[in-house]
This record gives structure tokens, sequence and C-alpha cells, in this order.
């Protein structure tokens, strides 16, 4: 009787892969859509994760004096951020550089006034004193993931400048109002050293003493960071992995509306036999799936998957043990295909979302941080990021792919609970 | 034969060996009840029909009986094994042909019957032999390769049954497996089933074509409402009607006053459910004249006459007062 149920479970098994394979659409869905996000979606927001490729912001300079030239210097210098400061061979002006922003060929543009000099080197005891401003012009459709860094790293260079360029009349009118000679130094030595001394380890010269430096925390042995392909993948494969579910929902009630599962039930085979049979040709779709990906991604994108190959294994079982376990609940629930569609439809989306596979999670509200952890794909995505961009081992991810076989017994359990074997 | 709907006519011949005895049967969805109590028995080798209209509890019975529905009330035995507590080991000895198309259209009629052979335990070169076997029986041998979808409905349906026959079961439950088939393909089908029955295989056939069951059916269970209305051999239930019917429309003012008329001529009419009066007489070739010169005389208008000869439908119309296909 044992060996019946083994050689029935195969032929269920062997049965479902055959339809599975036979159906181009279902191919499509499950290889072929997360890939095509991973490339879509990694190209568009490629300036949000950093991909190499910089940010391209305009830059327009009306400034009659020297000081804007050189904050563009400084800022061209930044990795990160493109500045243009013409478009086609001809200098920018602000008109041209709106136009750009409304035309959508351009997101952002930085405009230094006519003033700008002037008010920067202007000495603190003028009659007339004056306050401008340096513009940041941005598309209102930018995400503030773009236009935050870039405002913050136009507002260091502008600060910057003010320092370098208002220190010297500072020193003057120091010497001028106070009686400075008791220290014995000149006021042009003093403007001389004043830069070195505090910005350089030493007066006489040395390195910067202060400098930004991107790194991550220690426990994360990464050797680089990752670029948007790397970012993208885990969050893409958890998304694409979920699919299968409106599978094989799909495929139990297209076989409950044909009679095909009708004959299964009226052949000596048991309920569990019948369950076991749906179950291991949509997992090992899925495992299949989830290493395609990954191979294609190496392959096309070289990426890489970090160190622990135990672990992105563990955690892809656990994963496709939650997705078909959620399967068998979506076709216990739906009573007919449409209704499976629509549900799943539904339910990856608002779980994708929420599970952080489409904007990263600490992007989001608080509360919904919270509530994304209510969702297997927060786990999953989680896991598949310690391990394939912050460098962590199995033994890190354990207590998330732990997570996730509770999902997958959770979904089974509800799921065999209320199916209907009638 | 008795008015209207009003009594049943089980004439259950006796079984030596029955391989299927179902007493008292009663399936309930919530407050309505579907099989209201059936009783029968087939014997081995015979082919036993279920006529009745749609809703009639036909496939709700073969679904009982098939295991694929527990049901509230009765007993049944299948082959002496009460289907109660023995189910998984009747589930080996029937072999059931959905009304729908159960086969898997993508793969071909080889691979949907390897897949079900191997459901029921066989493998190997066993599995194979029966296979072929099975493709030559459905006449599908030249097209095995095939994928089941790019079938015409009639071959389809000859899949459907061989997939039913893979485990050479003691019993088969044909739910009316003629739906959506061109004569062709029909009479392929009932050829094949009197093929089957001639090896000893016992079959329970549901149709709502009286045809169907006149041709294939040793003996006829007429199902309306949940409920078994009649049972016997075709020429038994067809003699339950003497001579023959005549539906006569009148108005409905003058109704009364025909049926009177009638029935005081020994013929017994009744009102039929859709207002026409229903005259049943022994010799019916003679009757309509006499019918008709009897309204001229009354001065009743006559609006439609309709002669039925008896067959399994005038029997159904004779115990419900509706066609099979109301």
């Amino acid at each position: 009787m044992r060996k019946i149920t083994a050689n029935q479970i195969f032929a269920l098994t062997w049965k479902d892969l055959k339809l599975f394979f036979k159906d181009a659409r279902a191919m499509v869905l499950i290889f072929l859509q997360p890939f095509l996000f991973i490339v879509i979606m990694s190209y568009a927001l490629a300036g949000v994760y950093g991909s190499g490729k910089p940010i391209k912001i305009l830059a327009v300079n009306e400034d009659r004096g020297k000081e804007a030239e050189h904050v563009v210097k400084d800022l061209s210098g930044l990795s990160g951020i493109a500045v243009e400061t013409s478009w086609e061979g001809v200098t920018l002006t602000r008109q041209e550089a709106e136009e750009l922003i409304t035309g959508g060929k351009r997101g952002l543009a930085v405009i230094f006034p006519a003033d700008f000099s002037s008010v920067l080197e202007r000495r603190p005891d003028e009659k007339t004193q004056a306050a401008t401003k340096v513009l940041l012009m941005a598309d209102p459709a930018a995400p503030a993931s773009v236009t935050g860094p870039v405002l913050g790293a136009v507002q260091g260079m502008v600060e910057r400048a003010t320092f370098t360029a208002r220190m010297p009349g500072g020193i003057d009118y120091l010497f001028d109002r106070y009686d400075m000679t008791a220290t014995g130094i000149s006021r042009e030595a003093l403007k001389e050293k004043a830069e070195g001394a505090v910005t350089r380890t030493s007066p006489e010269g040395g390195e910067k003493a202060v400098t930004v430096e991107k790194v991550a925390p220690k426990s994360m042995k990464i050797k680089q960071f990752p670029d948007s392909f790397q970012q993208n993948v885990p969050g893409y494969t958890v998304y694409g992995v979920f699919w299968i579910a409106s599978l094989l929902a799909a495929s139990v009630l297209r076989e409950k509306r044909e009679g095909t599962f009708a004959r299964l039930m009226a052949a000596p085979i048991s309920r569990s036999a019948v369950l076991a049979g749906k179950l291991i040709p949509y997992y090992l779709i899925n495992i299949l799936q989830i290493a395609i990906m990954m191979a294609a991604s190496a392959l096309l994108f070289k990426i890489t998957f970090g160190r622990s190959a135990a672990g992105l294994a563990a955690t892809s079982c656990a994963l496709a043990a939650c997705a078909t376990a959620l399967g068998i609940l979506i076709s216990a629930l739906a009573r007919t295909e449409a209704q499976a569609s629509s549900m799943t439809v539904l339910l990856l989306i608002a779980m994708s979302a929420l599970g952080g596979c489409f904007v990263p999670r600490f992007l989001m509200p608080r509360a919904l941080q919270t509530i994304g952890l209510l969702t297997p794909h927060a786990w999953a995505l989680d896991a598949y990021q310690d391990l394939i961009v912050r460098g962590y081992e199995l033994i890190d991810v354990l207590p998330k792919v732990g997570v996730l076989v509770g999902f997958a017994l959770i979904f089974f359990a509800v799921g065999i609970r209320r199916f209907r074997f009638e | 034969m008795q008015a209207v709907g009003t009594t049943r006519i089980i004439r259950e011949m006796s079984i030596e060996q029955p391989v299927i005895e179902v007493s008292n049967l009663v399936k309930r969805y919530g407050d309505r009840t579907v099989v209201a109590g059936i009783t029968f028995s087939v014997g081995e080798g015979e082919i036993f029909g279920l006529l009745g209209p749609n809703g009639a509890g036909k496939s709700t019975t073969i679904s009982i009986l098939s295991t694929l529905l527990d049901f509230d009330e009765g007993t049944v035995k299948i082959a002496g094994l009460d289907l109660a507590t023995e189910k998984e080991a009747v589930k080996g000895l029937i072999g059931l042909v959905p009304q729908d198309l159960a086969i898997y259209p993508s793969l071909s009629a080889r691979d949907n019957l390897s897949f079900i052979g191997r459901i029921y335990g066989l493998s190997g070169r066993r599995l194979a032999g029966r296979v072929d076997e099975v493709l030559e029986l459905a006449g599908l041998s030249d097209r095995a390769g095939e994928p089941a979808g790019n079938f015409s409905g009639g071959m389809k349906r000859r899949l459907n049954i061989g997939a039913g026959l893979m485990h050479k079961p003691r019993v088969l439950f044909l739910d009316e497996p003629t739906v959506g088939v061109d004569p062709q393909s029909r009479n392929f089908i009932f050829d094949h089933i009197e093929k089957l029955n001639e090896e000893g295989m016992a079959i329970v056939y549901t149709t709502h074509y009286m045809e169907e069951a006149e041709r294939l059916c040793d003996r006829v269970a007429i199902m309306d409402g949940g409920r078994v209305l009649a049972i016997d051999t075709v020429p038994g239930l067809v003699g339950l009607v003497k001579g023959g019917i005549i539906l006569l429309g009148v108005p409905g003012e003058s109704a009364e006053t025909a049926r009177k008329l009638f029935q005081s001529l020994d013929m017994r009419s009744a009102m039929a459910p859709d207002g026409r009066l229903k005259i049943e007489t022994d010799r019916v070739d003679e009757a309509v004249p006499k019918v008709i010169a009897l309204c001229k005389e009354r001065n009743i208008p006559i609006l439609s006459l309709e002669m039925l000869k008896p067959d399994l439908e005038t029997v159904f119309l004779n115990l419900t007062g509706r066609r099979l296909r109301d």
C-alpha cells in the first residue's frame, strides 16, 4: 500500500509538471515576469540605489563672480552626482533648465543667483549687508529619496564655500576692530594658516581633518556596496516566487471544474496523497524558478550571492514552502478560478508592497513597517538581503527561515482545514 | 396506470447476484432533500439506467455510489461491501466516468491513460499493455500521442470513458456520457458499452435521453425530485401506459367540460401541468377522430392536439405530468 501511495504521488507530480511545462502562460508568469521586473526596476531605480550611474543635475550659473563656479566644481567631484552646466553645447540658462525639467528630460537643477559671489565676499563691517538664495529646482514627481541627498550635498557645498570665502574678510574685521598685535601674527599670515588650521590635520597642511566616507556596519562583512541589480534581485525573487500560489490554486480549481479531481477522489488514493501530489510539483517548480533567477542574474548582471550557499538554500526552501502552502490556502478559500485569480493578485501585490519588495521597508512609515512583518515577504526578503548584500551566514538567517516555516505551516494548516475534497 | 404523479410503481426483479444494493438512500443539502429515500439493486453484468430530467437526483445518486459524496440515511452495498464503512475497498472495484470531460487537454491520450493507470497501481509492462488495450477499445490508437485538447467532442468522450476502464472495474458508473456528442460517436459509445457489458461488467448509466435508456438498459429506474418513481425493464415500463396519450389544448373555460366528457366515454383524462388535457386511451389511432368529432359537436375549440405513442417519454409524462426535457 505504501508503494502504491509513493507511485501515486509520483504519478500526480509527474502529471502536474508535464501540465505546467506545456502551459506557456504559466511559464511566463513564473520565470519571465519576476526577471523582467528585476531588469526594468533595477534600471528605473538606479538613481535611488546607486548603480554607479550618477544622478544628473543641471547647474545654472548666473553668478557674476567666481564662487558659484567653485561650488559647481566641488559638486562635480562628488560621486553619485553628475553636474551638467550646458545643454547641447550651450551654457544653460534658468529658463532652459526650467524647460528641461518641465519636459521631463531632467529632474533637478541647482541655480546660483547673480549676487552669489558678492554676498559671499562681502566683509562683515561693510554697511550694506545682504542675503541670497541658491535654488534647487526639482520636478515634484522626483522621489524624496533622490532630491534629499542632492539637497544635502548642495547645502554642504554652499556652506563650505561661504566659510572659505567669508573667512579672510572675517579675519580682517577682527584685526581692524580689536588689537591683535599681542598675538604676534600678521593678518596675512593668519589668513594663510586659517583654512589649514580649521580643515586640515595640521596648520602647515596634511590631510583633511574631516572627510565623508560611506561604510557598512562592521557585522556585515561586505566587500563593496550592492548595486541596484543586487538590491533588486532579492525583492523581485520573493515577489515572483509567490505567484506559484496563483497557479497552484487555479490548477486545483480547474481540476475540480473539469471533473478530473472527482475522478481522483473516486480512485483508491488517500486525500493526503492527492494533496502531496499537488504540492510537490509546484514546490519543485518554485525551487527551479529561484535557481534560474539567481543563475541568470549572476550570468547577465555579474551579481554575487554572498558567502553562504547553505543559507540561500535554506531560505529558498522555506520560501517555496510558504508560497505553495499559500496556494493550497487560496484554493481552499476560493470557489472559482476567477475568484482565486483576483484573490491572489490582491493578496500578493499587497503583501509584496508591505513586505518591502517594491520599496525598502525602512522608507515606510513606522506603522507600515510593523504591519509588513505580518507578511512572509518581509522575512524572506530580509533573509535574502542578509545573505546577498549584508554578507551574513546561514546561522544568522536561521531565525528568519524559522519564521518562514511557521508561515508555511499556518497557511497549510488553515488551507487543509478549509479544503473541500467533495 | 394512476393519475399524474400520485403513485410509485416499483417492480423490482429478483436479482440473484446483486452487485449494488441501495436501500432507503437519503441525501440532504441543508433543508433541501435531493435524494429522498431511494431503493434499488443492480445485478452482476446488468446495464441499469437512471432516467430523469435535470435535477432529478441522478448525478447525486451516482456521486454517492462512486464514493464522492457522503449520504445522510440508508445503506449502500457494492459487491457486498458497505459503502459507509469500507469506502476505500469499494473504490478499487468501481470506475467512474463523470459527466464532465475529466481529462487533461494538454496531455496526450496515452499520457492521460497512463496517469490514471498509475493512480490505480499499474506500472511497467502491465500499465503499457493496458493503455494500448484501452486506446484500441476507445478507437484512439492512431492518435494516442496527440494532445487530448485537439480531439473532437466524441473522441474526448471516448477517452473519458477509457480512463474509467483502465483498472478493469467490476462496476462502471457512467454519468450522462453522451452529452455534446455527435450521432456517430454516440453509436460508437453505445457499441462500446454493450461490449463491456458482454464481458460481465455491471454498468449504471444516467441519462435524460429516453432513446439511450431504451437501447442500452436492461432495467431503468425513472427518477424525479429525488425519488424513484418506477423501476422495470423498458417493455415493462412502457407496458404501464396502455395504448397512448392524446394531449389536447382547449380554452381554459372549456377544459373542465371536456375532461368530464372524455372521462364519461371511458377515456382516462386529467389536466396536465401545462394546462392541456391529457387523455389516456387504449387505441390512440381510433380515439383521435372521436375526440375531434366530440369537440366539434359540443362547440369546444381545439387549440392544439398532440398524439403520443407509448414509450419511456409517455411513461414519464404519465408519472409526473411533465416531459423529460421540461
